[in-house]
């Protein structure tokens, strides 16, 4: 603000004092050409009479025709010579300066007299002589005047051009004075604004300093990071930076075709999270054919000075089998739990089949009727598959689970649960009411045979739940599944009796148990609430009516043909 | 002089129901076969008063060893000479008398044991 006032004043006295530079340089230029003009004229005229008087002194005393002749053209030219004097503007300049006038222009009718006189000047040298010395005395005075008004013109121009210089220096003084005074602000300004300014500068260098040293430490905390941190260019999806982990983890060259697949695959998984984060959780096949679990987060970041992605994985790979292999216990144990109904289940089949064959063998022995054999036989190949479909239950529910997530039906994998345990249900006295609002094609993503854990251990619970209770009590489970939007609701519900508040409040975590029998492994409702979450949904429970009631959240998926479509 | 024993036979799973009835009846056997607890109970409070009561266990939501006790408490002329549960459950150390019946078998039973067992505890006034 001030360095730009400053300048707008020290530039309005420049123009200031430069316009009055030149109004005193032009103004004196004219008052020069004046008194040089009217010295010259004050000059011509004295000459004229110095070199009239000397004609007329050589006339006087050689008095002869041509002597006549030569002081009547020098007194001509002495004539001619004083009109300046009186008639143009320096003789006007010179007549003020001296304030004679009139008496110059009084010598114009003399001379004129004296030449019309000089033309009567015969030959008689005496009379001419006499006339001629005469006019001498007549113009003397003249030639006063005239050295007058020379000398005082030379006077009055010397004056006048130091008054000039004196009036020009003062005119300019307090201009001067102003600029030198704004400009010496100005410049002590521009002086204190170019210091400051370099110690901004060198506080802006120092903290480019500071901040190239603090992203030369960073870089060296995230090549040392053991999480695998990779920068990627969102332009043509290009690997701008990888760390050492991330080097070890897929491939150390950035350029390596693992690279794109990962980065298309973790492009393609990243799901919304806060602000600028995404959730990423992917499996990734290296060259060598390892499967591997990755974890972590998709985010947007300013790399090198231009918007890039920072994809920070975790390898879970370990973490992830150690939770499968606790799921595959939980189920075993929840099989072993099972292993008594399981064994009625097969051996209804069974009992059929072998009452079957027995009624067989007496009619083949009785030689009875082809067409009833062959029912028995047919009986007997219905139970089998009856059997058959139950092995093939405990052999799907047994199997280890995988880590390859896709899209399965939400119905279907209920009633695979549900009939898992219909069995034990049914010895139990406990009936289960199932109601399946959602069409068969509606899926949600995750692992299927997981999922379906999670549902058998709700009912189990459920089927626990009830062993603390009167046995003539009537035992019912709801199992309910409905769409809500984008998402799914499964509902499981008993009537036996809820669960208390002090156990509520840590249900979910692992070694709490929702009932007081001490069956299972205390880890079902932390699996549970893991692997929902792992399908981004959530897992709630509360007491209603008479028991409790487990309520899933699930997001459905896309169906492949709309996703295929998009 | 002797009569033909007869047989009530209760099981849910109507096949097995059905093979078992077909069996006692080829081997001279008077049968009569329910799926619901509550229909056997009916027929021998209509006065069926069979020979032998073959129950499963768990005959839907109702078990076997309520519909030997609820029998057992029906007049002495109404009642079977011989009660016999059935069950597909793995039973150790288990009894019939914990059933309050006489004989408990494992399915899948065999019949023809099954039949001897039975027959050993029938009296003598009853032959297929």
């Amino acid at each position: 603000m001030w360095p730009s006032a400053l300048c707008v004043v020290t530039m309005s006295l420049f123009f200031a004092v430069a316009s009055l530079y030149v109004f005193h340089t032009n103004r004196q230029t004219l008052l020069s050409v004046e008194i040089a003009q009217s010295s010259q004229i004050a000059f011509a005229a004295q000459l004229a009479f110095e070199r009239a008087r000397s004609s007329l002194e050589h006339g006087a005393h050689n008095p002869a025709e041509e002597t006549v002749e030569d002081s009547r053209a020098r007194l001509v030219e002495l004539r001619e010579d004083l009109k300046p004097l009186y008639e143009s503007r320096p003789g006007a300049f010179l007549q003020d300066m001296t304030g004679v006038r009139d008496p110059i222009r009084r010598y114009d009718g003399i001379l004129e007299g004296m030449i019309r006189r000089s033309f009567d000047l015969g030959a008689d040298g005496t009379e001419a002589g006499h006339e001629l010395h005469s006019w001498l005395g007549t113009i003397a005075p003249l030639g006063q005047t005239l050295k007058i008004i020379l000398d005082a013109s030379a006077e009055r121009s010397q004056r006048m051009l130091e008054d000039e210089h004196t009036s020009a220096f003062r005119a300019a003084l307090l201009p001067f004075a102003l600029l030198f005074l704004s400009g010496t602000t100005l410049i002590a300004v521009l002086i204190a604004e170019s210091r400051r300014n370099r110690r901004r500068l060198e506080e802006v260098e120092a903290a480019r300093g500071d901040v190239a040293r603090m992203e030369e430490n960073l870089l060296a905390v995230i090549e040392a990071a053991p999480t695998a941190m990779t920068v990627i260019d969102p332009q043509d999806n290009s690997i701008s930076f990888i760390n050492a982990a991330a080097g070890m983890m897929i491939n150390p060259s950035p350029d390596h075709a693992d690279w794109q697949k990962l980065t298309v695959t973790a492009l393609q998984v990243a799901r919304a999270g806060e602000g600028n984060w995404s959730n990423v959780k992917l499996t990734f096949t290296r060259g060598n054919g390892d499967v591997i679990a990755l974890r972590g987060s998709l985010c947007r970041v300013l790399w090198e000075g231009r918007p890039q992605l920072l994809l920070v994985l975790l390898d879970t790979t370990r973490m992830r089998d150690a939770d499968l292999q606790l799921l595959q216990a939980a189920k075993l144990a929840t099989l072993g739990e099972m292993a008594t109904a399981i064994a009625h289940e097969l051996n209804q089949p069974l009992a059929v089949i072998r009452m079957a064959v027995a009624n067989a063998h007496r009619l083949l022995a009785g030689g009875g009727e082809r067409s009833i054999i062959a029912a028995k036989l047919d009986r007997v190949t219905t139970q089998v598959d009856r059997a058959k479909r139950i092995i093939d239950q405990v052999r799907r529910y047994g199997r280890m689970p995988s880590e390859t997530g896709e899209t399965f039906s939400l119905r279907q994998a209920i009633e695979l649960a549900a009939g898992f345990v219909a069995e034990q249900y049914r010895s139990f006295g406990i009936r289960l009411a199932i109601q399946l609002d959602i069409p068969a094609d509606l899926t949600v993503s995750g692992e299927q045979a997981i999922f379906e854990q999670v549902i058998v251990n709700l009912l189990v619970n459920a089927r626990d739940a009830f062993d603390m209770q009167a046995p003539q009590r009537v035992r019912s489970v709801w199992l309910r599944a409905r769409p809500d939007g984008e998402r799914a609701i499964i509902e499981v519900e008993d009537d036996a009796g809820g669960i208390s508040p002090d156990v509520m409040a840590r249900l979910f975590e692992p070694f709490s148990s929702s009932n007081a029998s001490a069956k299972g492994t205390g880890l079902g409702l932390a699996l549970a609430r893991s692997v929902v979450r792992d399908m981004h949904g959530q897992i709630t429970a509360e007491n209603v009516r008479n028991g409790a009631c487990f309520t899933l959240l699930l997001p459905v998926a896309m169906p492949r043909r709309v996703r295929e479509a998009a | 002089m002797t009569k033909p024993p007869s047989i009530l036979i209760c099981d849910d799973e109507a096949d097995l129901a059905g093979e078992l009835g077909e069996f006692f009846s080829a081997c001279g056997w008077h049968t009569v076969v329910h799926t619901t607890a509550p229909d056997a109970l009916e027929a021998l409070h209509a006065g069926l008063a069979p020979t032998c009561l073959l129950t499963d266990l768990r005959i839907g939501h109702f078990s076997g060893a309520e519909l030997v006790a609820a029998t057992r408490r029906l007049p002495e002329a109404l009642q079977p000479r011989v009660y016999c549960i059935m069950t597909g459950h793995v039973v150790e150390s288990t009894e019939a008398k914990d059933f309050g019946a006489d004989l408990l078998f494992i399915k899948p039973l065999d019949p023809d044991l099954a039949l001897n067992d039975i027959q050993k505890l029938i009296p003598a006034t009853y032959n297929a």
